[in-house]
């Protein structure tokens, strides 16, 4: 059963004099239990549709129902969701303990069970030292730790968390992920998170709703996303580092298949190497799109030769961008590659990690030796997808 | 005021044991270092580690409370930070919305007394460089998160600083983002011979672009050294930790003597550390072990170590397993994703503590040639024996060090 339902959902600003549509017919179901991210760059509606959720923005035409009910017309008060939003800011006269433990408090919850449950929530979230502290005399960070912890807290049909990590430090957001994600797994929580961090996304999250300019651009898990961009926005907007895109021209002569790339470069493959429904893409396009992801780039001694432009080793991988086929083509590899700016190194492509997007519309084609899903990866109800992955 | 002079011609940037106190507390401690011209120095930290604060200080907006800065030779003391030729650049763009991305590139020039036409003719010239010379005209409002960026970097560059100040600039950008102006930073700054000074929070930026790293904490230079240094040889337990994503094992061990060499146990196996490290047996020790050297293996295998796996998490394209040794020690292992895991057997679920997780059987290989050892006490790694003197004429020899890799980039 879905425990949210965003349908057909659209968000206009300032409709009569300069309409900006914000959000364009989304639609997006989360399962009970299921944490959700919303990912993508500013202004492409991850945020409006947060608030829209949670009753701060009018919704312009669509409908919202939380655990079965329509909240469309629901004060934020009387949508039973928990929020920690950026500016939705800690009561100034109370401590951080008065703060956390306020909504508990309302519910009259018995004062010995408030104590012991804050201190668990401020151990949790690294802010046990400053519970007798007033907002105005604590950090940014502790702030918003202070702000989450609220909103974690309580008991709720949705808890809705807007950048919650944005202001913390690297370690201590990677600390903090892991302890989230179990604590809202153990109690069976739904949450939504909305962020433009990728690796926060696939950390903490079940599914991924990655938007752009007002769109779903795809709905799936972290996998998904990865093996199966449903577009050419998707595939390079999400992974670290983005996946890299030569356009080529497909000849099939004979028992062979040539990629003709930019600069005269060109890349060979056995027919056998492609199932019969790529063959027919390739025999039908005089233009296509190829990803490849930056790990699934081979360096050695085989291959295309490519000219190095920057080798960077981050400890335990090299980060290699060389000159490919009139483009900068980056490669990931798992040891430390020796070579620097100007040196040649070899590069190759198997295959299997090919991604086929229409050069025209972006859309993905195929992914390896699979054709792709002709819903694009978009599967609206997460119960009853193909690749539904809920336990 | 006497102006004293700092001789190394080729350092771009001196710093003389900066000293800074606000009200009782000290943010700087006694930081020494120097910058050869060209270089790329990243000032790496925690927050609240004094990053910022030496930023404003090699800048002017701040003054020392002991100590000297020394700017291209020149002792800056009192000189207003106009007049240190000094280009910056800021996490949060600082742009004036006002003013067009043209406007705001121009402010700086106009100190100099540049006519319109020169000054339009060098906006030009670094807004292409930086790719946004078709977004000049609009208004910061306008423009994605990316131009502010680079808008925000072409005004530290427009008048060709010899010495660039970059706080976090690439910090509220996304992926995408973070990771082109990785790639591209190098190239652009090698291109003008700009001395840098880097701060960040993110290891992966500061040895990506680090021709050195110093890595401040609690106000102290705790290591200079390129990223190959630190990653490998870090000073200090802590910076092991800062170091790595996911963050290096640190596990608890007293070094044995046995016929082998110094010896600790896990989970019931021997594991013999290099002889070199003899002189730590019978100390209080934490074995440091990045989660990317452990490999899993069969049970057959002599050094094989049992343990159970807890959960198994995605990390970008990376796998990272938590595995509990026999008396319950957590261990982190990653692996990139085509890399086999624990076993044929799937574990599912994700969560880090492993509520949700299946638990399984597995064994693990640690390669104890690249494992370091720190003073339990103290947390500053145990050199090996041939080490010792090396480290020691490297403190020594810093400045010497510095200077010989004046304009040699990786």
């Amino acid at each position: 059963m879905s425990q949210l339902d965003i349908v057909d959902v659209t968000k206009i600003y300032d409709p009569k004099t300069n309409p900006v549509a914000a959000v364009k017919s989304l639609d997006l179901s989360i399962g009970a239990g299921d944490i959700v991210a919303l990912l993508g760059s500013s202004g492409c509606g991850k945020t409006s549709t947060l608030r829209m959720v949670a009753g701060f923005e009018d919704i312009t035409h669509g409908l919202i129902s939380i655990a079965g009910r329509d909240v469309s017309r629901l004060a934020p008060a009387a949508r039973g969701i928990a929020m920690a939003f950026e500016g939705y800011s800690l009561y100034p006269p109370m401590t951080v303990r008065e703060n956390i433990g306020f909504a508990l408090q309302s519910a009259r919850v018995a004062t010995e069970e408030i104590t012991r449950r804050v201190d668990a929530m401020a151990n949790m979230l690294a802010i046990e030292s400053i519970l007798h502290r007033y907002p105005s005399s604590i950090s940014g960070g502790q702030q918003q730790r202070a702000g989450l912890a609220r909103a974690l807290i309580r008991e709720a049909d949705l808890h809705l968390l807007d950048e919650p990590m944005g202001q913390l430090e690297p370690q201590l957001r990677a600390l903090l992920r892991g302890r989230i994600k179990h604590y809202l797994k153990e109690r069976g929580s739904t949450a939504i998170l909305v962020t433009h961090d990728q690796t926060e996304a696939n950390a903490l999250a079940d599914r991924i709703a990655v938007m752009e300019n007002g769109t779903l651009q795809q709905y799936g898990t972290p996998g998904e996303l990865r093996d199966r961009p449903a577009n050419l926005f998707t595939g390079t907007f999400v992974g670290e580092p983005p996946m890299n895109v030569l356009t080529a021209t497909p000849v099939i002569e004979g028992e062979c298949v040539r990629l003709l790339l930019d600069g005269n470069v060109t890349l060979d493959y056995p027919l056998g190497d492609f199932s019969v429904a790529i063959r027919d893409i390739l025999a039908s396009s005089s233009s296509i799109a190829i990803g490849i992801r930056p790990h699934a780039v081979r360096t050695g001694a085989s291959g295309t030769g490519a000219s190095i432009v920057v080798n960077q080793w981050l400890g335990d991988q090299s980060h290699l961008a060389v000159e490919f086929a009139g483009t900068t083509v980056v490669a990931v590899a798992h040891e430390r590659v020796p070579g620097t700016r100007g040196d040649t190194v070899h590069i190759a492509f198997s295959p299997d990690d090919l991604h086929w997007f229409d050069a025209e519309n972006g859309r993905a084609l195929a992914h390896g030796r699979e054709t792709a899903d002709p819903a694009g990866g978009l599967i609206a109800d997460p119960a009853n997808g193909p690749k539904g992955g809920r336990t | 005021m006497t102006q004293r002079t700092y001789k190394a011609a080729d350092t771009m940037l001196a710093l003389s044991n900066i000293t800074r106190r606000y009200g009782r507390d000290t943010v700087l401690d006694d930081v020494t270092l120097d910058v050869p011209r060209g270089e790329t120095l990243v000032l790496f930290g925690p927050s609240g580690a004094g990053k910022t604060v030496l930023l404003r200080l090699i800048a002017g907006v701040v003054e020392p409370d002991g100590g000297t800065v020394f700017i291209d030779g020149r002792d800056v003391h009192g000189v207003e930070p106009e007049a240190r030729g000094i280009g910056m650049a800021f996490q949060n763009f600082a742009l004036f919305p006002h003013l067009s991305a043209h406007e705001n590139i121009a402010t700086p020039l106009y100190a100099l007394g540049d006519d319109v036409s020169k000054r339009a003719a060098r906006v030009e010239r670094v807004a292409k460089l930086l790719k946004i010379d078709h977004v000049l005209k609009q208004n910061p409002g306008a423009l994605s998160n990316g131009q502010k960026q680079r808008t925000s970097l072409a005004r530290a560059l427009v008048a060709e600083p010899a010495l660039l100040l970059l706080d976090d600039p690439l910090r509220n950008v996304d992926a995408k983002l973070r990771f082109e102006m990785r790639l591209e930073l190098p190239r652009l700054l090698a291109g003008l011979g700009t001395t840098v000074v880097y701060v960040t929070q993110d290891y992966k930026e500061a040895m990506a672009l680090g021709d050195r790293i110093a890595v401040l904490v609690d106000g102290r230079i705790e290591q200079i050294g390129t990223p190959g240094e630190i990653y490998l040889e870090p000073a200090t337990r802590q910076i092991a930790t800062l170091f790595g994503d996911p963050a290096i094992n640190l596990l608890d061990v007293e070094p044995v003597a046995s016929e082998h060499g110094p010896t600790v146990s896990l989970s019931g196996q021997q594991l013999v550390l290099d002889s070199s490290l003899a002189h730590a047996i019978g100390r209080p020790c934490v074995l440091g072990i990045r989660p990317e050297s452990i490999g899993f293996a069969d049970a057959d295998d002599p050094e094989a170590i049992p343990v159970t796996v807890e959960a198994e998490t995605p990390l970008n394209e990376k796998i990272v397993d938590l595995v509990t040794t026999l008396r319950g020690r957590e261990i982190l292992v990653s692996r990139p994703v085509h890399m086999p895991g624990p076993a044929s057997t799937s574990v599912h679920g994700a969560s880090i503590r492993g509520a949700s997780a299946h638990s399984t059987s597995a064994h693990i290989v640690i390669p104890t040639g690249q494992a370091l050892l720190f003073d339990r006490e103290t947390g500053r790694r145990i050199l090996a024996e041939g080490e010792q003197r090396q480290a020691g004429h490297r403190q020594a020899g810093q400045r010497q060090a510095g200077h010989r890799q004046a304009g040699h980039r990786r």
